[in-house]
């Protein structure tokens, strides 16, 4: 696992440099490889062939495009891979037992990436590529630094993966009354449902349902008041 | 105890990483806003694969929650950037690296630029640091620093004085 996370790295590495294209595509390819592969090394789903294969299928697309919106040197190209990668996030999210997660966050992030290749397209794209577009800022720093911390997250998953499970759910879930009772499915067969989704969100986390809701006011007025006014000239 | 649903996580985990390498690396605004989104997909992905390693709806609701909040996080981010966007006509986040903390060193981009390193000063005590407060940054050449320190929401906007009507 580590020797594909080192190799992805270097990946990384190239792919971020400023080099000629070819070194770039290569890197991003040993980087999307090494990821896959150190993906590999964890247990999968263990279900029917039909699972798995959804399953490779979307991690794929989520860990291959999301190299390649991070090195792509064209932002419109950039955005669209970031498209794929939500894709397949979704895709892993109705793996889940989640669809109503995977429908709301691509109808959320539709929205919110048409509005980004419009700004993309408005303010990039007058002059062509852009030179800040062609240089990284310190891009040996940053993936030396974002990989020892995925490699510190894995190697964490792989031993409480190895570690045998407990009998009861632990000490902390057994002790007292059950937190958030809402939130636990009578049956099994209910978990992907919407109607338990609702029962959870609107039973147990009301108040934060509340909460978020005038987030989304105060985010909406501090919008407005930020964006630049009609009166001091157009973009 | 992570069961079948390991690889789920391994997937969370590197999402997470590759989202951070680009809010590191890339220089256009859109693209750093683009990659925070790519971190917060795999904060869902981990959040969602252990409610359902445990059987509860939890990590669905805190799913929901981070939408929230990924919605909010776009609309003042592009708020924010059609107002730097206007003040310099470029995307590039370097432009505003004179922004940072008065005794921070300058990023190493800037660094490249200037030729002359800075000369190394002396040595300061191991003490810890505070940075002094309420200074005003000097935004542009033409933004008088006065206008910064109004509190008139039409004249803080304006990068220089509004006719007189």
């Amino acid at each position: 696992m580590f020797a594909a996370l080192g190799a992805s790295a270097a990946g990384m590495w190239l792919a971020t440099s400023p080099r000629a294209v070819r070194l770039r595509v290569i890197g991003a390819t040993l980087a999307s490889a090494g990821l896959i592969v150190a993906v590999t090394m964890f247990d999968g789903p263990s279900g029917e062939l039909a699972q798995r294969i959804m399953f490779w299928l979307f991690a794929g697309a989520a860990l291959v495009s999301g190299v390649c919106m991070v090195t792509s040197r064209d932002p419109v190209y950039a955005a669209l891979w970031f498209a794929l990668a939500t894709l397949g996030v979704c895709g892993l999210f109705m793996l889940l037992g989640s669809p109503f997660l995977a429908a709301a966050t691509i109808i959320v992030y539709a929205g919110a990436i048409i509005v980004t290749f419009l700004f993309v397209i408005m303010l990039a794209q007058q002059t062509g590529l852009s030179f800040y577009d062609q240089r990284a800022r310190t891009p040996v720093m940053s993936v030396v630094a974002s990989w020892l911390m995925l490699a510190a997250i894995m190697w964490t998953f792989q031993r409480v993966g190895a570690a045998p499970p407990p009998a009861n759910e632990g000490p902390a879930l057994v002790a007292g009354e059950i937190p958030n009772p809402l939130s636990r499915p009578a049956d099994e067969a209910t978990f992907h449902t919407l109607r338990s989704l609702g029962r959870s969100v609107f039973g147990d986390y009301l108040y934060a349902v509340e909460i978020a809701g005038t987030l989304l006011l105060v985010a909406g007025i501090g919008a407005i008041a930020i964006a630049p006014r009609r009166t001091e000239g157009t973009i | 105890m992570t069961g079948d649903y390991g690889s789920f996580l391994a997937v969370g985990a590197a999402m997470f990483a590759l989202g951070g390498v680009g809010f590191v690396t890339r220089r256009n605004m859109i693209l750093i806003f683009l990659s925070a989104e790519l971190m917060l997909h795999g904060v869902s992905l981990t959040l969602l694969t252990f409610g359902r390693m445990h059987g509860n709806l939890e990590g669905q609701s805190f799913t929901i929650f981070i939408l929230t909040v990924a919605a909010c996080e776009a609309a003042l981010g592009l708020a924010l950037i059609l107002g730097l966007y206007q003040r310099t006509k470029s995307l590039d986040v370097e432009l505003w690296s004179h922004l940072r903390e008065s005794d921070l060193p300058p990023s190493v981009l800037e660094l490249d630029k200037d030729q002359p390193p800075l000369e190394p000063e002396s040595p300061e005590p191991p003490m810890p640091r505070l940075t002094k407060a309420g200074g005003v940054p000097i935004i542009d050449d033409d933004f008088p620093a006065e206008l910064a320190r109004t509190t008139d929401p039409r004249l803080i906007y304006t990068p220089s004085a509004p006719d007189e009507e």
